[in-house]
């Protein structure tokens, strides 16, 4: 398990990288607790890509779409995923996660969303494809 | 401690608690043995609140939402037992331990719990029919009294509309229905506008009969919809088998022993005599009884009966439903906020019967998705969790997962075998195989497309089909086939074990078929007969 300052780094690149917010002292401690109890192992292949990914919010969008359609169980993703179920599990965020109404922006937003997620997916494949070649 | 009674029952799970209360009712001697693992960890610290005030109020959410170790962050969701909730993993905890399973084709569910596998129960209640009652092995003027005495004692509410046929058929004892979710709703009220074309082609949609109180009842509260279901019992709305034994043990007559794994039993000339394993001291004990009654499960109970016929037939046949569940779209939701007062069951079913005869009918149990976290549903999207989170929150009011359930029955690729192992508690193991043909596999395929078909027309897009490993459906059933032959490893269909005074069998051990619909509610019914033969064979 990585120290503890890295774990809060890793919290605060993943908090940011999810709801494009600074997250609370309290979500990244349940991550260091998270980490040290789940203790998810990485390959060579693996810690290149999480390397990467929190080099920037950018990459770590377009790695995590890459392999979202390639290699979804990813241990790398499962860091990321420890972190989604955290901030779901606590009241600082209920408003991210609860259902949301019809607006006026609803479809545009939808729509919007959607090309950049594939917009993501397409980098972020090249990345992946990048990483994998340079680590075999 | 006591250790002779005059009937003894091996678990407390859906079947024993209801053979248990039979017994005591009746004003005799009864013990139940069970390991009786209860949850220590979450019940205490889950408000008995609503659950979008619990999410946007409660700082300890995490503790029960994502468990203490973090064993409700599965990440290999196809696993079976990964529909548990956190405070609801009490429910297979031990099992490895007490009752190690092995197999690379079948994965089934098993419990150590008080009240057994019935702590975590969908609720579904089904009568079988005629037909399928048959083909079980059981006779259906006796089971539909049964039907109704378990009714009255577990509390079931439902209604009499299309499906009833295949869920309450005549059914006295009944609450009125629960208030029907606006998700499900929309399906409901597509199949009544559609309802001559679909039922030409043997489709039916109906309520499922659940065992939830709409009225209150002793100190069991009527559902107040507060979307917990999946997570606590706080209200008692639903029914849980520890219930019964909770109720029953102020009675004078009937005792719980607890940390009591049954090895074997040995008859003897007045008695059985109960081989245990205590799970607390590892020291053996010995109970006496008169009669004994088997309900630790169908696998539990061909343990026992293996050890007990020293291991002469290590091989016994099983069923088990293949099961699998569909994410479906429905349009007609897109945009619109959940509901905050609902629950977390599946109020709705849609029926296969094509050729009209109430046999071999599939089903679609129909839920909304909400209370099991949206971080489920994301991980489940092709698309990156960032931009997933956003859409998901947009859409999750769109989707209805569909379980959809084949009936079985038995082959001779589908079977468990007893294997001595030294390095378990018990000295051996329960292996097995679970393959199901070619023809089986089309067949279970052209029924799967036909209800995906059906879904399509009232208004739910089918996503992906998402198969769980055999053992997935947690109807497990046919280890010891009814029979009135008198053959050994075989149960005549009062309940008696062959080849023995004394023992009798509660659970599904004897059940030559199962139906697609949750067989519960007859296992239910069954040991309550089984409990009512034993005391007549005095
Ligand atoms: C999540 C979930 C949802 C479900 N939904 C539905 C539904 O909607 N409808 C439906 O019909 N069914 C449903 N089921 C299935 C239902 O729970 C089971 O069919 C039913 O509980 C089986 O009851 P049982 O008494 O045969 O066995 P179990 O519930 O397995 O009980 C076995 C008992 O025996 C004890 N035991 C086992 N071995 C020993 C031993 N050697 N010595 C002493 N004690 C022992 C255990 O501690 C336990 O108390 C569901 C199950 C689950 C887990």
């Amino acid at each position: 398990m990585e120290s503890k300052s890295t774990a809060i780094y890793e919290a605060e690149q993943i908090g940011h990288y999810l709801l494009s917010i600074p997250i609370h002292d309290s979500e990244k401690n349940t991550y260091i607790d998270a980490m040290q109890k789940l203790n998810i192992p990485f390959s060579n292949y693996e810690q290149a890509l999480w390397n990467s990914m929190l080099k920037s919010k950018f990459k770590m969008a377009c790695i995590d779409a890459g392999l979202a359609l390639k290699d979804p169980n990813n241990n790398a993703r499962r860091k990321l995923f420890t972190m989604l179920a955290i901030l779901e599990a606590s009241p600082n965020y209920t408003q991210y996660f609860l259902s949301r109404n019809f607006s006026f922006f609803y479809l545009f937003k939808i729509g919007a969303v959607g090309i950049r997620a594939v917009l993501r997916a397409m980098i972020g494949i090249l990345i992946v494809n990048n990483i994998k070649r340079k680590c075999s | 401690m006591q250790l002779k009674y005059d009937y003894i029952i091996v678990g407390s799970g859906a079947t024993g608690a209801i053979a248990a209360h039979a017994l005591v009712e009746a004003g005799v001697n009864v013990a139940v043995l069970d390991v009786g693992v209860e949850d220590e960890k979450y019940k205490e610290i889950i408000p008995n609140k609503d659950f979008i005030s619990i999410r946007k109020e409660d700082d300890n959410q995490k503790k029960y939402f994502l468990g203490n170790d973090f064993e409700g962050i599965p990440w290999q969701t196809s696993k079976v037992g990964s529909q548990l909730t956190p405070p609801r993993n009490f429910l297979t905890q031990l099992s490895k331990k007490f009752i190690p399973f092995e197999s690379d084709s079948f994965s089934p569910m098993e419990s150590m719990a008080k009240g057994g596998l019935g702590g975590g129960w969908g609720l579904g209640c089904y009568e079988f029919s005629k037909p399928e009652l048959d083909a079980i092995g059981l006779k259906e003027s006796e089971m539909l009294k049964a039907y109704e005495a378990v009714a009255s004692h577990i509390g079931i509410s439902g209604d009499k509309d299309d499906a009833a046929p295949y869920t309450l058929r005549d059914l006295k004892n009944v609450m009125p229905v629960s208030d029907l979710e606006q998700n499900l709703n929309g399906i409901f009220s597509s199949y009544k506008n559609q309802k001559n074309s679909l039922n030409k082609k043997g489709i039916y949609v109906g309520r499922t009969p659940l065992a939830v109180l709409t009225k209150d009842r002793e100190n069991r509260r009527a559902i107040q919809y507060k979307d917990m279901d999946l997570w606590s019992d706080k209200d008692k709305s639903g029914y849980r088998s520890w219930m019964t034994i909770e109720q029953l043990s102020s009675n004078s007559n009937f005792t719980y022993h607890k940390n009591c794994l049954v090895i074997k039993f040995r008859e003897q000339e007045n008695g059985v005599d109960v081989i245990v394993k205590r799970t607390d001291t590892n020291e053996e004990q010995i109970f006496t009884c008169k009669k004994l009654i088997l309900s630790p499960g169908v696998l539990g109970t061909a343990r026992i009966v293996i050890r007990s016929f020293d291991y002469k037939k290590e091989q016994l046949p099983v069923i088990c439903n293949p099961y699998c569940y569909i994410p479906c779209f429905q349009w007609r939701m897109l945009g619109k906020e959940i509901e905050q007062r609902k629950t977390g069951f599946g109020q709705l079913m849609l029926f296969l019967d094509e050729d009209k005869t109430n046999f071999d009918v599939g089903l679609a149990a129909l839920y909304s998705y909400r209370s099991l976290l949206l971080f489920k549903l994301i991980k489940e999207s092709p698309l990156n969790y960032s931009d997933s989170r956003i859409l998901m929150q947009y859409m999750q009011s769109s989707f209805t997962i569909a379980g959809v359930h084949h009936p079985e029955k038995s082959s001779a690729t589908k079977f468990i075998r007893m294997k001595q192992n030294v390095e378990t508690f018990t000295g051996d193991i329960l292996t097995g195989q679970y393959i199901l043909s070619d023809q089986e596999l089309q067949t279970n395929e052209n029924r799967e497309k036909k209800i995906k078909s059906a879904l399509k027309t009232l208004g739910c897009q089918p996503i992906k089909t998402i198969y769980t490993p055999h053992g997935g459906s947690i109807h497990y059933a046919g280890t010891l086939p009814f029979s009135d032959n008198g053959e050994k490893f075989s149960i005549h269909p009062n309940g008696k074990l062959a080849g023995t005074k004394n023992v009798f069998v509660a659970d599904g051990s004897g059940f030559n078929y199962l139906p697609a619909k949750g067989l519960t509610f007859t296992l239910m019914a069954n040991a309550y007969n089984v409990a009512k033969n034993v005391l007549k064979n005095e």
